[in-house]
């Protein structure tokens, strides 16, 4: 489609727009105003029905109505999403003026979706909603954190067990090989960039979860396709809280928590070692044993405490603004000893109203301040590699008393440390000092206006500022054991600052007339996104060479889209969807694409013939949708451009040195990768919705899909590039089902039950890509992308075993009978992707007891022990003239030597199925402590159990390589939540 | 009033907005490390940076040094340095070189072993085709400047880059495709005796184009680099192509031996031997230089790499071995060599151990380091102390003093490729073989010559009756080792793949045995040949 077909379609779909009709009746008239009872403001829009029948009206901007037709006996009910439903009999009133409440049992009832909210059971799509008291609790740093295991198909999974960790969440499996997979976010109706900054632990820890009132998962096409291509991997909408009431109330929530590591890597003890010393090495190496015995884990790791302060109000200003202000400050030590995460926030929330409601304004500012204090990761590895038979220090170490596997050398006539020895992990831990702060601010201004002449249609102008600057600096002192011969200590730092624009511009068309229902958004939407990263580094100055780097970009989003809900009598609901993307990222032949989508629902229970008191909900929907992607593909790749080199990779000719020019790999027809998900599902609500959910059924194909893939270097700059090749499938089922058992006065018991299976293969790939690098000789990757399997599918030997199970060394099956062991006896084998998760939660309400329990389970996803494979030969005891200690997983292979083969044994593929029992919390609430206040008292546990047979520290492991993973710690929490 | 103003402009501000941000899409780089052909090709001194590009890709491996930015990706950065590459798949593939590293791919070079997949395999494939399209883009940009003197210099030399990729491609893979443009039509096949052609026109095309004799920078090819590598391609013409070309080898090897280069005699740092100044890191100004035809240029400072000389020495260092010794903070425990190649130097042995090992001899090109290494090699995965080490690669200058790198990391030494020496050795071999315009008494005087350097006297001087075919082969081995000659010399002997010729470990056998005579080339890449259907793979493979 051109931009002229476009245009035709646009004006194509105003004409629908305007030839709606509006119906009128002339009889008996009553008239009246709706008002907000909270504040006086009037509702425009709201619904009045004669109760039974199909005659109906709306208020219009002054909240004014006028119904006629009616006769004594009939019940006119007045509704408007959010706000209880009122009923009241016409007796026979000539006006009849109406407040509506807000209602908080009906606000559950809305969600929220792009560019505007629905009624759930309006909804078409694969949509679940979490609010803030089906939340997890605990100790809860970050947004993701509150929805872990609540919702069937979103999966989501810390990076490890540091402070303030990063999150990593997938909706529906693995939709792209090489763009980002990550869903995008959406707060308060604006997009926001996941993507990593510099200094910063996670993008998303900028909002404080006590700010957030919900938060929406849109999963399938039908439903993401109106945020076109960001949405490719699901929507994460996060609604956060409002100014509510008239009078200000207040809210303080504090908790202290204690985090404790829980287990550490299996070595060898002092003891074992000195054994295996003996046994297995020559004089020599003996001779290097020490007399200590250290548990070098121990030193490294710690109990560790944190604190939590948050205070929020809301209230409204002047009767016309509802107002809604809040900070909060989070400290946490990591239990790797130094790491700190420490993070103020400040949010506002105003949402004022001008010309009788016609015109409303919201304006949201959200501050974050970070410190973040980098603990050395690469302690992790060396506390396992430690010898245990050598002290911590050492007096005659010439580095700060850190004792060090050194070597002397004469040039320099003095000792520096063994190139090939790991670094002490106390001096790891103490001798570097690698820290950040992060400012962000996002801001929002977004202007409804209601046309006076024409009520129907609101015209809405959202813009929106997100603008981030990190300043992160890494210091290493002279004092940390070094092979450098001119080793002086380091420093570096750097600054990344991005700013990223929005302006979304859409008009509203609401009407309901008779049994007929329509909703149509139009609009138009720029985003842009930049990026400007500087680095220094005090190495590169001292020797002279380039010491200053800059990095920056630029890329350009925009968009057309339109979307029309219509609903028949509450039986009927169809949605259609059209957006237009440009990205500046692509060539301007194929920069604009085009994508539909479309669905239907049918809410079986309001039809005529269905009279159940059982079942209260019965819908069944059928969604279709397209969406493009080019979610962290690079900019300018189908430009060309050269590269200049660096000062330390200059050219010598002559006596100089030049700066050298490469022209970079090119790919002038990129294009957008296409997922197209078609998704079945069925909600249903029985038994007074003491039993409800949903089921969803979902296959999504993505077609074009980009991967940086071989291309032949004898036409092109490289032996890769991006590339529109290959394609993908991922198919699953969910099942949502929530169980009240007892609900009476005094004592709720709820049940939260998903489940997930999903399935994602490459089914179209001419390439092989190999990926997964891992610990172990240099370049070893262990994962493969090919057709007919799964993504990141292991790619390894077959180990073959004795008759006592015991894994033969360098014994592997010559899987094609050539008579030799290579790359070509390589198979697929498993991979780190659950075939079923599943989530089990309960929350128990007893008088003024609160008891919440969440648990999930992961089935099918396995895991490549990295370091047992890397940390468990013979030989590495004692090679390059120091001794190195050993993963106990050495006594089950008693391998030698680390070879490719080795490493890539499908011995160190295992399965990684788990059952967490992630969270329990109990809380006490008392009442009226003082007037008009509460209190609520709670604890929590959380990482409190793992049910696992495999073997390493932890069977969570994102992308399925265990290496030098931070362990996660169990977590204690008590605090106190007063409202005022 | 006032409101029907707002209520305007909230509706005419977007419409205006919107069609102005249209223009925006059209985004265009704005790093400053990022140039446009535009400035790269603006005069014939930006020009010279690209052409530093195509000599520095095969030195470096991507604009970062020493990694960074990388050229190839799929492979380990410094893996994937040229001469690295050239070293694992021409050295350790032979009796001159193990290495006791799990990198994947680098056990089944010296096993004989490795498949279609390999990564060193690929990875040079890889970098010699991106080469030849550098050299490409390079000769088509570089014509609009072609009024220039200078710039039509850097063409005849780009030129020569991208005959020494294809040289080296069918020495390594045989049949692959002749590219002269870049585009991005999959290329058709051709034969070896195409390329083969290719590389002989082009050579013969430009050796009058290129600087005279000496005439250029340091770094950079003249007319001698072009008639060395035809001296070098002729020899090994009925290998490749089935056709004798032995007389031309001497031709040409006249030409560069009557050239301005010749072999370094200077010795510079004095400890009685002219040979391993060759070697050392001053090598570029203690007189080596001289010898140096076409070298690759390294500098602790300002070109930094994982590969070329700073793996020779680091790798080449563990045991018991002092880094300091050869001016570098640290040995990576990797290389040693099988007694294959020791007991090539058995005529020269002053000393032996206890168990009767050689461990000194008067040929100064035997550098091995002997103590507390065993010359027998029992496991080669991860045992540094089986086989002898080699010291011959060092980041001491002839001073004494270690390179510039003051943190012992990055060596400065340069690296021949092509050195006079050699092109002696093409001499004696191609009279040997039968060619013509040469004779045995000038070949028995040139090897005297490196014989006299390596023993700093005449003790070591061969007679005519001395010198046969096998005595070239195994002289090649005693003074071009190390170097990224083995593999091809093995295979013009017949000695790569047979039992005629056996080594430790050879094929995977601790004693040796042979192997199939596909090996003899490398395969083509097997992601290659699925994405490219006009490429056959090399038989099999």
């Amino acid at each position: 489609m051109n931009r002229e077909s476009m245009k035709q379609l646009f004006k194509s779909l105003w004409l629908i727009l305007f030839m709606l009709p509006m119906s009128f009746f002339a009889q008996n008239v009553v008239n009246g105003v709706v008002t907000e009872s909270a504040t006086g403001l009037p509702i425009p829009g709201a619904n009045i029905i004669v109760k039974g029948t199909t005659n109906g009206t709306v208020t219009d901007f002054d909240g004014n109505y006028s119904i006629d037709g009616i006769k004594e006996g009939d019940v006119l009910t007045f509704s408007f999403l959010g706000f209880a439903t009122q009923e009241i009999p016409y007796q026979d009133q000539t006006t009849i003026n109406v407040q509506l409440e807000e209602d908080q049992a009906t606000l559950d009832e809305v969600v929220v979706v792009g560019y505007g909210t629905v009624r759930k059971k309006d909804a078409t799509g694969a949509v679940s909603q979490v609010s803030t008291e089906d939340f997890n609790k605990g100790q809860v740093t970050t947004a993701e954190q509150l929805i872990t295991g609540k919702i069937a198909g979103v999966n989501v999974t810390s990076g490890g067990g540091a402070p303030g960790e990063g999150q990593n969440i997938n909706i529906r499996g693995i939709g792209s090989i090489s763009l980002n997979s990550s869903p995008l976010y959406v707060i308060d109706g604006i997009p926001i960039d996941n993507g990593s900054i510099g200094g910063s632990r996670n993008p998303l820890d900028f909002i404080n979860p006590n700010d957030i009132e919900s938060i929406t998962v849109l999963k399938d096409a039908s439903s993401t396709a109106i945020y076109g291509s960001r949405a490719a991997n699901g929507v994460i909408l996060i609604t956060t809280k409002k100014g509510k009431g008239q009078e200000f109330t207040f809210n303080y929530t504090g908790s202290t928590t204690l985090y404790r590591p829980t287990d550490y890597v299996d070595v060898l003890d002092a003891d074992e070692f000195r054994e295996l010393v003996n046994e297995v090495g020559n004089d020599e190496a003996v001779a290097r044993l020490g007399n200590a015995s250290t548990n070098w884990q121990e030193q490294i790791y710690t109990e560790a405490i944190g604190f939590e302060h948050n205070l929020s109000t809301s209230g409204n200003i002047g009767g016309f603004m509802p107002t809604r202000a809040s900070v909060g400050h989070t400290n946490q030590d990591g239990i790797l000893k130094g790491g700190n995460f420490s993070r103020t926030t400040g949010s506002i929330n105003l949402r004022p109203s001008f010309m009788k409601g016609h015109l409303k304004m919201e304006l949201n500012g959200r501050g974050m301040y970070t410190e973040n204090t980098f603990a050395n990761r690469d302690a992790i590895g060396t506390a396992v590699d430690y010898d245990p038979t050598q002290p911590i220090y050492d007096e005659d170490s010439p580095f700060a008393n850190y004792y060090t596997w050194l070597t002397y050398n004469a040039e320099e006539e003095r000792y520096i440390q063994n190139s090939l020895a790991p670094t002490n992990p106390v001096a790891l831990l103490n001798e570097r000092d690698d820290t950040a702060e992060i400012r962000r601010f996002i801001g929002n201004a977004k202007v409804d206006y209601q046309l006076h002449f024409f009520p129907a249609l609101t015209a809405t102008v959202n813009v929106g500022l997100d603008k981030t600057n990190s300043h992160g600096r890494n210091i290493i002192s002279e004092d940390m054991p070094s092979s450098q011969l001119d080793w002086n200590g380091s420093y570096s730092n750097y600054i990344n600052r991005t700013t990223n624009k929005l302006f979304d511009a859409y008009l509203t068309y609401e009407n309901d007339f008779n049994d007929h229902s329509l909703n149509a958004v139009v609009g138009y939407s720029y985003q842009s996104f930049e990026y400007d990263n500087y680095s220094f580094d005090s190495e590169a100055e001292e020797e002279g060479n380039d010491s200053e780097f800059i990095d920056k970009s630029k890329n350009v989003l925009l968009s057309y889209f339109g979307r029309a809900n219509y609903n028949y009598a509450d039986r009927y609901l169809v949605t259609a969807t059209l957006r237009a993307d440009a990205s500046s990222k692509l060539n301007p032949d194929d920069r604009w694409g085009y994508f539909p989508s479309f669905a239907v629902a049918w809410n079986i229970n309001n039809e005529d013939f269905f009279n159940s008191s059982t079942v209260n909900q019965l819908k069944l929907r059928v969604g279709y949708g397209e969406i493009a992607n080019v979610n962290g593909l690079g900019d300018y790749l189908f430009l060309t451009n050269y590269t200049g080199s660096r000062s330390n990779a200059y050219y010598q000719f002559g006596s100089n040195y030049y700066q050298t020019y490469r022209p970079e790999a090119i790919n002038e027809n990129l294009r957008w990768e296409v997922g197209k998900t078609l998704n079945l599902g069925v909600d249903y609500s029985l038994f007074e919705s003491r039993i409800s959910g949903s089921v969803n059924a979902y296959l999504k194909n993505t077609e074009d899909m980009i991967t940086y893939v071989t291309v032949d270097p004898f036409t092109n700059f490289s032996n890769t590039i991006p590339k529109n090749i290959g394609d993908m499938e991922n198919k699953g089922l969910e099942l949502e089902l929530n169980l009240i058992p007892v609900q009476t006065e005094d004592f709720t018991w709820s049940i939260g039950y998903n489940l997930a299976y999903n399935e994602n293969e490459i089914t179209n790939l001419p390439d092989q890509v190999e990926t997964g690098g891992i610990n172990g000789g240099t370049g070893n990757n262990i994962q493969l992308h090919k057709e007919g399997y799964s993504p990141y599918s292991y790619w390894v030997y077959k180990q073959v075993y004795n008759e006592a199970g015991r894994p033969v060394e360098g014994a592997y099956v010559d899987r094609n009978g050539d008579g030799q062991i290579n790359e070509n006896d390589k198979y697929l084998y498993k991979d780190p992707y659950a075939d079923i998760t599943m989530g089990l939660n309960t929350n128990l309400n007893f008088k003024n007891w609160d008891l919440a329990v969440v648990s999930r389970a992961s089935l099918g996803n396995y895991a490549y022990n990295n370091m047992a494979s890397s940390k468990s030969y013979e030989v590495r005891t004692t090679e390059n003239s120091i001794l190195t200690n050993l993963h106990t997983d050495y006594f089950n292979t008693r391998f030698q030597s680390l070879t490719e083969e080795n490493l890539q044994s499908d011995y160190y593929i295992q399965d990684a199925s788990f059952f967490k029992l992630d969270n329990i919390t109990l809380g006490y609430t008392i009442e009226e402590i003082v007037n008009d206040s509460n209190l609520r008292l709670f604890g929590s546990v959380q990482n409190v159990l793992t049910i696992t047979d495999y073997d390493g520290l932890d069977p969570e492991i994102t992308g399925g390589i265990d290496n030098n993973f931070y362990p996660r710690p169990r977590i204690f929490t008590v605090g106190a939540s007063l409202n005022f | 009033m006032k409101m029907n103003y707002i209520k305007k402009l909230i509706l005419i501000v977007p419409a205006l907005l919107l069609v102005s941000c249209h223009d925006d899409l059209d985004q265009t780089p704005i790093d400053p490390d990022s140039f446009t052909e535009t400035d790269v090709f603006a005069n014939a001194d930006e020009a010279r940076g690209a052409l530093a590009k195509l000599y520095v890709s095969l030195a470096l491996t991507g604009q970062e040094g020493p990694a960074g930015q990388p050229d190839i990706t799929g492979i380990d950065e410094g893996t994937s340095q040229y001469s690295r590459m050239l070293f694992s798949l021409n050295e350790l593939t032979t009796d001159n070189a193990v290495v006791g590293w799990g990198d994947p791919g680098l056990p089944a070079l010296h096993a004989l072993s490795w498949g279609a997949g390999n990564d060193f395999t690929t990875a040079m494939y890889y970098r010699l085709a991106q080469e030849v399209s550098f050299c490409n883009s390079f000769i088509t940009n570089a014509e609009s400047l072609s009024d220039n003197t200078e710039v039509q210099d850097y063409i005849a030399e780009a030129r020569f880059l991208r005959a020494f990729a294809y040289y080296n491609l069918i020495d390594l893979f045989g049949n692959v495709p002749l590219v002269t443009v870049v585009s991005t039509e999959l290329p058709e096949q051709d034969s070896r005796e195409e390329i083969f052609s290719f590389v002989e026109s082009e050579l013969l095309g430009i050796q009058d184009q290129l600087k005279e004799s000496g005439a250029n920078d340091y770094g950079r090819v003249d007319r001698v680099a072009a008639w060395a590598l035809l001296s070098k391609l002729y020899l090994n013409a009925e290998v490749w192509t089935g056709e004798e070309r032995y007389t031309d080898a001497i031709t040409y090897a006249k030409q560069v031996i009557n050239s301005s280069y010749s072999i370094n005699t200077n010795d510079a740092n004095g400890n009685g031997s002219a040979y391993d100044e060759l070697f050392l890191a001053d090598n570029d100004t203690n007189g080596a230089q001289n010898e140096f035809i076409f070298a690759l240029n390294f500098d602790g400072n300002n070109s930094r790499t994982y590969g070329g000389t700073t793996f020779l020495v680091h790798a080449a260092i563990g045991g018991s071995m002092d880094a300091s010794a050869f001016g570098v903070n640290g040995g990576w425990g990797g290389l040693r060599t099988t007694k294959a190649l020791v007991n090539k130097f058995d005529y020269a042995v002053t000393e032996e151990d206890e168990d009767g090992n050689p461990v000194a001899w008067a040929d100064a090109r035997a550098m091995f380091y002997t103590e507390g290494q065993s010359l027998e090699i029992n496991t080669i995965a991860n045992t540094f102390t089986d086989g002898y080490a080699v010291t011959k690669f060092t980041n001491i200058d002839s001073n004494g003093e270690a390179g510039s790198d003051e943190g012992g990391d990055f060596v400065d030494t340069d690296l021949p490729l092509i050195r006079v020496a050699e092109i002696y050795l093409n001499y004696a071999e191609a009279v040997l073989r039968g060619g013509s315009g040469g004779d045995a008494g000038t070949a028995v005087t040139y090897i005297n010559e490196l014989r006299e350097r390596a023993f700093g006297d005449e003790s070591g001087n061969i007679s005519a009756g001395d010198l046969d075919l096998q005595f070239v082969l195994n002289e090649r081995a005693r003074e071009l080792y190390w170097e990224g000659q083995r593999r091809t010399d093995l295979i013009r002997y017949s000695d790569f793949v047979t039992a005629d010729y056996l080594w430790p470990f050879k094929g995977g056998a601790p004693t040796g045995t042979a192997v199939d005579n596909y090996r003899r080339i490398f395969p083509l890449p097997s992601n290659i040949i699925s994405i490219n259907p006009n490429l056959t793979q090399n038989p099999g493979y």
